[in-house]
């Protein structure tokens, strides 16, 4: 409030040198108004082009068959067939199953080592160290475990030197296998990320009520569950949320290590969407499938992001 | 009690360092087992028993250099990467002020519009995008890829940035204010320089996603004069040669040295970028 009333003051201050005083005022004061709409309007519009504007045109494009000549309406056609599509309901199942057990998995590792390491003298190192495979290219890390599961096969020897199985593992002809891999690679890469969030976390709260709950005997365990997780919470679900995100749009592990299969079984819906758009050339079908994708992706943001966010910045 | 308290913290701290080490081992072997394909010949890397101690060798080194267009891909990728930060600078540092200094209608639906483009998929967009930029010529250059990395982390870079400026106290400007200084010098002279370190973050992590990105490159990209190196890495398939792994393992380490030192340049602020300033780290 001061800032309007001394700013004011300056102009009327500097008006009487004006020639126009009136319009001289009146004009900073809209520019004034419309100053934080300016500053913010180029990244809003850029933001447009690449969000805004490609959702109208996939919507178009969904109700029109494209392929390589001129587009041809076709009604919903493309969603009636997406209903009825098989791969698709896999796509969406495969998406969901992977990511649910990934995520958890990476969760619960990252709370547990978050746990033991931030009260470390070493907290430091052991941050570096477990940081590392995250800094690898996605592509990279993908390459690492096709080497080393399937086509190099240092898994299945390794455990047949250690007398766990008696033949190389068949990886690749089994759907569960396929998923396992693909989700050890993610969690691989990315519990880092929670892991380095959920330290900074617990790091940051008051070490005195740590310190006062432990002079009453209560165990560390008991301290983590009851004082420290609590406090977590918004720092928790904003990090589970942008992994979530991450996870649920995978592609790259995909591409690499399993093509999408066997049988379609590790097909994600972003892999679906580039099979169908760039393999087959079926831009229109595609485009059907994003705005399915773009629907569910406006609601989860709506309902669930908006809120943690929220809640984590107060 | 008090041997006994000593005993228990003695049993935790066995455990702990069995869980710590242990992830620290799944972490490693992994990145090890891969350096060690970079420095072997191809012939030990697929054979019936995997080789555990192979002969050293730089071939993969004079590959990546000598048959394929290495340097291309390295330029490629620093001058996307280079030219999509300075893109998002340019346009999250004014919004970042105007999301964190200004109170007006529409502001928090603004922010969060923003932030929720973080949420897209890039398969949502892909088809639109790869028509757009064909449309405007723009398929396989680094152009479009700087266009597109620029986008990715917008949303990114702006929060990142916007949680550094509330930090800032308001007194430093309103002094400046009364001395009649406006709102761009503000911005310039006093915000500016004090947010340092978060721009540096912000553009860090930007940097990691770009390197990163995968999917736009692979539609974007289709010869050599826009290829990066993540992409690139795809492509080292010599036909009948079958993936050519010590390339790969080369190239993902030389990517991975620079981005290791800068991020732990900048660790002390890692917690906070990667959550867009949700958590003070």
């Amino acid at each position: 409030m001061s800032k309007t009333t001394l700013s004011e003051a300056g102009a009327a201050i500097a008006a009487p040198d004006t020639p126009t005083p009136r319009t001289f005022k009146r004009r900073s004061k809209r520019m004034k108004a419309a100053l934080p709409y300016l500053l913010v309007a180029p990244a809003v519009i850029y933001l447009l082009g690449i969000t805004f504007y490609p959702g109208i045109y996939a919507i178009t494009q969904s109700f029109y068959e494209v392929k390589f000549g001129p587009w041809k309406p076709v009604g919903w056609a493309n969603y009636a067939k997406l209903w009825n599509d098989h791969q698709f309901w896999q796509a969406l199942w495969n998406t969901f199953i992977i990511g649910a057990i990934s995520l958890t998995l990476q969760c619960l590792i990252a709370l547990a080592l978050a746990f033991y390491a931030y009260r470390d003298p070493w907290v430091k190192g052991w941050r570096i160290i477990f940081l590392i495979p995250m800094l690898f290219m996605p592509s990279a890390v993908a390459f690492i475990y096709k080497l080393m599961f399937l086509d190099g096969r240092v898994f299945s020897d390794i455990l047949i030197r250690l007398g766990l199985i008696e033949t190389n593992l068949a990886i690749q002809s089994s759907v569960w296998g396929s998923r396992a891999l693909l989700i050890l690679a993610d969690v691989w890469q990315w519990t880092p990320f929670l892991f380095i969030i959920f330290v900074a976390g617990l790091q940051s709260q008051d070490e005195e009520v740590e310190e006062a709950a432990r002079l009453d005997g209560a165990s560390w365990y008991a301290i983590f569950w009851n004082i420290s997780l609590p406090i977590m919470k918004p720092i928790i679900a904003v990090a589970l949320i942008l992994r979530a995100i991450d996870i649920t749009t995978m592609f790259t592990n995909v591409f690499i290590i399993t093509k999408g299969g066997p049988a379609f079984g590790t097909e994600t819906i972003s892999y679906f969407i580039y099979r169908t758009g760039f393999k087959f050339f079926n831009f229109g079908y595609a485009s059907a499938a994003s705005v399915i994708m773009l629907i569910l992706t406006i609601i989860i943001a709506q309902f669930v992001v908006k809120r943690a966010f929220v809640s984590a910045r107060t | 009690m008090a041997s006994n308290r000593k005993k228990s913290r003695g049993e935790s701290l066995f455990l702990r360092y069995l869980i710590l080490g242990g992830w620290a081992l799944f972490c490693l072997a992994p990145v090890l087992w891969f350096l060690s394909i970079g420095l072997r010949p191809r012939t030990e890397i697929i054979t019936p028993q995997p080789i555990y101690i192979p002969t050293f060798s730089l071939d993969a080194w004079h590959m990546i250099w000598e048959d394929w267009p290495m340097g291309k891909y390295l330029r490629n990728s620093v001058a996307a990467i280079i030219g999509s930060v300075i893109i998002d600078l340019v346009l999250a540092i004014p919004a970042a002020y105007s999301l964190s200094r200004f109170e007006y209608k529409g502001r928090d639906d603004i922010g969060f519009y923003i932030l929720s483009t973080r949420m897209m998929a890039p398969a949502i967009v892909a088809v639109p995008i790869f028509f757009l930029f064909r449309n405007m010529g723009l398929l396989d250059t680094i152009w479009a890829l700087m266009l597109v990395y620029a986008a990715i982390n917008l949303s990114f870079v702006t929060w990142i940035i916007r949680s550094y400026m509330l930090d800032i106290p308001k007194e430093l400007e309103d002094a400046a204010r009364t001395d009649g200084a406006g709102e761009i010098r503000i911005l310039w002279e006093i915000i500016i320089p004090a947010i340092l370190p978060g721009i540096i973050t912000a553009s860090v992590i930007a940097m990691i996603f770009a390197i990163n990105e995968f999917l736009f490159t692979l539609l974007i990209a289709s010869t050599p004069d826009a290829y990066t190196m993540s992409v690139a890495l795809a492509n080292f398939t010599g036909g009948s040669d079958g993936v050519i792994y010590n390339a790969i393992a080369l190239v993902a380490f030389l990517a991975f040295v620079p981005v290791f030192l800068v991020v732990v340049a900048i660790q002390k602020h890692l917690s906070r970028g990667l959550t867009m300033g949700a958590v003070k780290g």
